[in-house]
């Protein structure tokens, strides 16, 4: 089976978390003689060939960050572009990451993505969810590496399934909330997080704390 | 109340104008940006408001008075218009480049992570759509995204409501 996957990320590819998992993901799929085409949308000269591969094949896959609870704009702007298919059988189905740890918090864009396939005139295929990949491309080659490589057996299962089962993904997006012992944990590591995020600044040419006010310290 | 009004639909469009008149007997004093004609790019997700350059967005557009005025004005109001049953581009992209309101630091407040605020202003934005969209929906995405900005969501209302959205403000 063909599948045309079109990466929904803002972040152009060599810098994104999702091509990183795409890539993860494509190679458990085509395992087995299955192939795969990848767009990214963040390259806007890739759109028309997005557009086309659409049209013309009927197993699609969005992969898309989670942008403030919902779909990227930019993701948005191109669906707005599609003509909705008049001819039954395509099948859509999303890979969906986010920073957050917790399932839950795709929640909310998960409901919207089960409504957006019928109004492109086409089937839902389930979404796969994942958090805390925020820093799949921040903390160095080997540790990004390990953190997408569960992609490769969800690639593996939809080249044999066609779908994501909600079972499936509630079990491979776990935790859907933290429990109070992981909550109580990640407290008392907070200040241990800090200097860690505030030694990634320092890195990257940061100058200000990472608190700072910009726009007035009275605000 | 001094009320930011964005407004994401073309300047002559007679929805827009009518609830912008509405909005602007209602506010003590109003802004009015007419975002359709602007530049505003979408969020290119390079975290630099976060970790390079807090608070301060990369992408160098018409944005930042709009982000500047959510901190400055009692409350926003978008007016956006609706694509696929949902907000349209346009009006997504503003919330998406709304990142340099939040630091990059984590906590728990309740029972789920969230970014810790820049600034202590409490936000309130509310939306004003026009055309097709689940409205409860909307609602109850707007609630998330307040929540994540630990904002208050006025509400998501079809735009020949207007008078509507300022109705719960603090
Ligand atoms: C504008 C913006 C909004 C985001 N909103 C959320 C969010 O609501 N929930 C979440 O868990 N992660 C959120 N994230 C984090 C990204 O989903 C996460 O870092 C992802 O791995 C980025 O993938 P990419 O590198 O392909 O863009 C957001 C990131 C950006 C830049």
């Amino acid at each position: 089976m063909h599948l045309v996957i079109i990466s929904g990320a803002a972040r152009p590819q060599p810098r994104s978390n999702t091509a990183r998992i795409i890539a993860a993901f494509r190679q458990g799929y085509e395992e087995k003689g299955n192939s795969a085409e990848v767009w990214y949308l963040s390259d806007r000269r890739q759109w028309q060939d997005a557009k086309t591969a659409f049209e013309k094949n009927e197993q699609i896959l969005f992969a898309l960050p989670l942008y403030v609870e919902n779909i990227p704009g930019i993701m948005l702007e191109f669906l707005e572009q599609l003509q909705p298919k008049t001819i039954p059988g395509t099948h859509i189905a999303f890979l969906l990451q986010g920073g957050f740890p917790e399932a839950s918090q795709s929640r909310c864009c998960e409901e919207y993505l089960e409504t957006l396939p019928a109004q492109l005139g086409c089937e839902y295929a389930g979404t796969l969810i994942k958090g805390d990949m925020f820093g799949v491309s921040l903390m160095g080659e080997k540790t990004g590496a390990k953190m997408v490589a569960p992609f490769a057996e969800m690639g593996r299962y939809f080249a044999e399934n066609g779908y994501f089962d909600k079972e499936k993904v509630s079990s491979f997006a776990a935790p859907e909330y933290m429990s109070d012992k992981q909550i109580r944990n990640f407290r008392r590591f907070g200040p241990v997080q800090k200097l860690f995020m505030n030694r990634i600044a320092k890195k990257l040419g940061c100058k200000e704390r990472l608190d700072a006010k910009p726009y007035g310290t009275a605000l | 109340m001094r009320l930011q009004i964005v407004n994401t639909l073309p300047e002559s469009d007679p929805r827009a104008q009518k609830a912008i008149r509405t909005l602007q007997g209602k506010a003590l004093e109003c802004r009015i940006v007419s975002a359709y004609d602007k530049k505003i790019s979408p969020c290119i997700g390079c975290n630099a408001c976060w970790l390079r350059t807090p608070g301060i967005c990369s992408v160098k557009d018409d944005y930042e008075e709009i982000l500047k005025g959510y901190l400055t004005y009692d409350a926003t109001v978008f007016l956006a218009g609706t694509a696929l049953q949902f907000v349209n581009h346009r009006m997504k992209n503003l919330i998406d480049r709304m990142l340099p309101l939040a630091t990059m630091y984590i906590h728990i407040p309740d029972d789920q992570c969230r970014h810790v605020m820049r600034y202590d202003r409490r936000l309130q934005l509310g939306l004003l759509y026009a055309g097709e969209a689940d409205r409860n929906y909307l609602n109850q995405w707007m609630d998330r995204v307040m929540l994540n900005f630990d904002g208050v969501n006025l509400g998501a209302y079809p735009i020949t409501q207007a008078e509507e959205v300022l109705s719960c403000i603090l």
